[in-house]
């Protein structure tokens, strides 16, 4: 009789590491680009504090996507979207890492209004580059998972494991 | 505005072109080239083919590592090293049957 593979092997640790971040940063940009609009402090130290937990749970996930590389490229049918996938996911994750080193530094330190002015614009400008490439990683990640069942465990025809 | 959208620019160009190392899918035969990268904690290479394309073999139980045609552990394959490689093609995913390390 087969038995239940642990919900915590190593492969999983990524799909369990990566959520976190994703809606973190999404709703990081967002809030970020609400507080240009809508003048509320509370909107601005939200996008920030989300920007910086979603950084930092952006590098954890690179950190165990790596780990579950080693595991699951082998059984993978077109590994070439896992290296997509990593590429876009590293790219992605120094984008909103810049963003926060600006963002930590211009709220932080007592710059100009012009300086200020154009940590906003490019802040902005990362995090709606960031999204949009979070976005596609998002979509890669889905791609492995449901069409080459990367991670996944099949059970046995008859679920004798249950 | 401007300064803004230059650091910008140079923020993405930048991260667009050093972090976009793609790899080739090649079919099933033997090829020669220059290992380029040992991923040790992988059991993974990757081989610069002498025609320019870059393989991506992660070690499987039935992959032969040979030196010189004699038996040899992971521990012996380095950056830079002459390879004689044979890989199976499954799907789009190169399983490497034999690696041999020329010198």
């Amino acid at each position: 009789m087969e038995t239940l593979p642990s919900i915590w092997r190593t492969e999983v640790l990524h799909a369990l590491s990566v959520h976190l971040p994703l809606t973190s940063l999404i709703l990081a940009t967002l809030f970020f680009l609400t507080a240009l609009v809508v003048k509320k402090s509370w909107i601005s130290k939200a996008s920030g504090a989300l920007l910086i937990i979603g950084t930092i749970g952006a590098w954890i996930s690179m950190l165990t996507g790596d780990a579950a590389d080693g595991i699951v490229s082998r059984s993978l049918c077109d590994p070439t979207v896992l290296k997509a996938h990593e590429n876009f996911a590293t790219i992605t994750t120094i984008l909103f890492t810049v963003a926060s080193v600006i963002y930590i530094l211009s709220s932080f330190i007592d710059w100009s209004l012009r300086l200020k002015i154009v940590f906003k614009v490019i802040i902005s400008l990362l995090l709606i580059t960031g999204t949009a490439f979070l976005m596609y990683v998002g979509h890669l990640g889905a791609s492995l998972v449901y069409q080459q069942g990367a991670g996944t465990y099949q059970p046995s025809e008859d679920c004798s494991e249950y | 505005m401007r300064v803004a959208l230059g650091i910008f620019s140079i923020v993405t160009l930048f991260l667009t072109t050093a972090c976009g190392g793609s790899t080739d899918v090649v079919k099933s035969g033997t090829y020669t080239g220059t290992v380029d990268e040992v991923e040790a904690e992988k059991s993974e290479i990757y081989v610069k083919t002498d025609e320019g394309q870059k393989l991506e073999l992660y070690f499987t139980d039935k992959t032969e590592l040979t030196k010189n045609g004699e038996a040899a552990e992971f521990s012996a394959l380095e950056e830079g090293q002459k390879v004689e490689v044979e890989v199976k093609k499954v799907g789009k995913r190169l399983d490497p049957l034999t690696v041999d390390i020329k010198e």
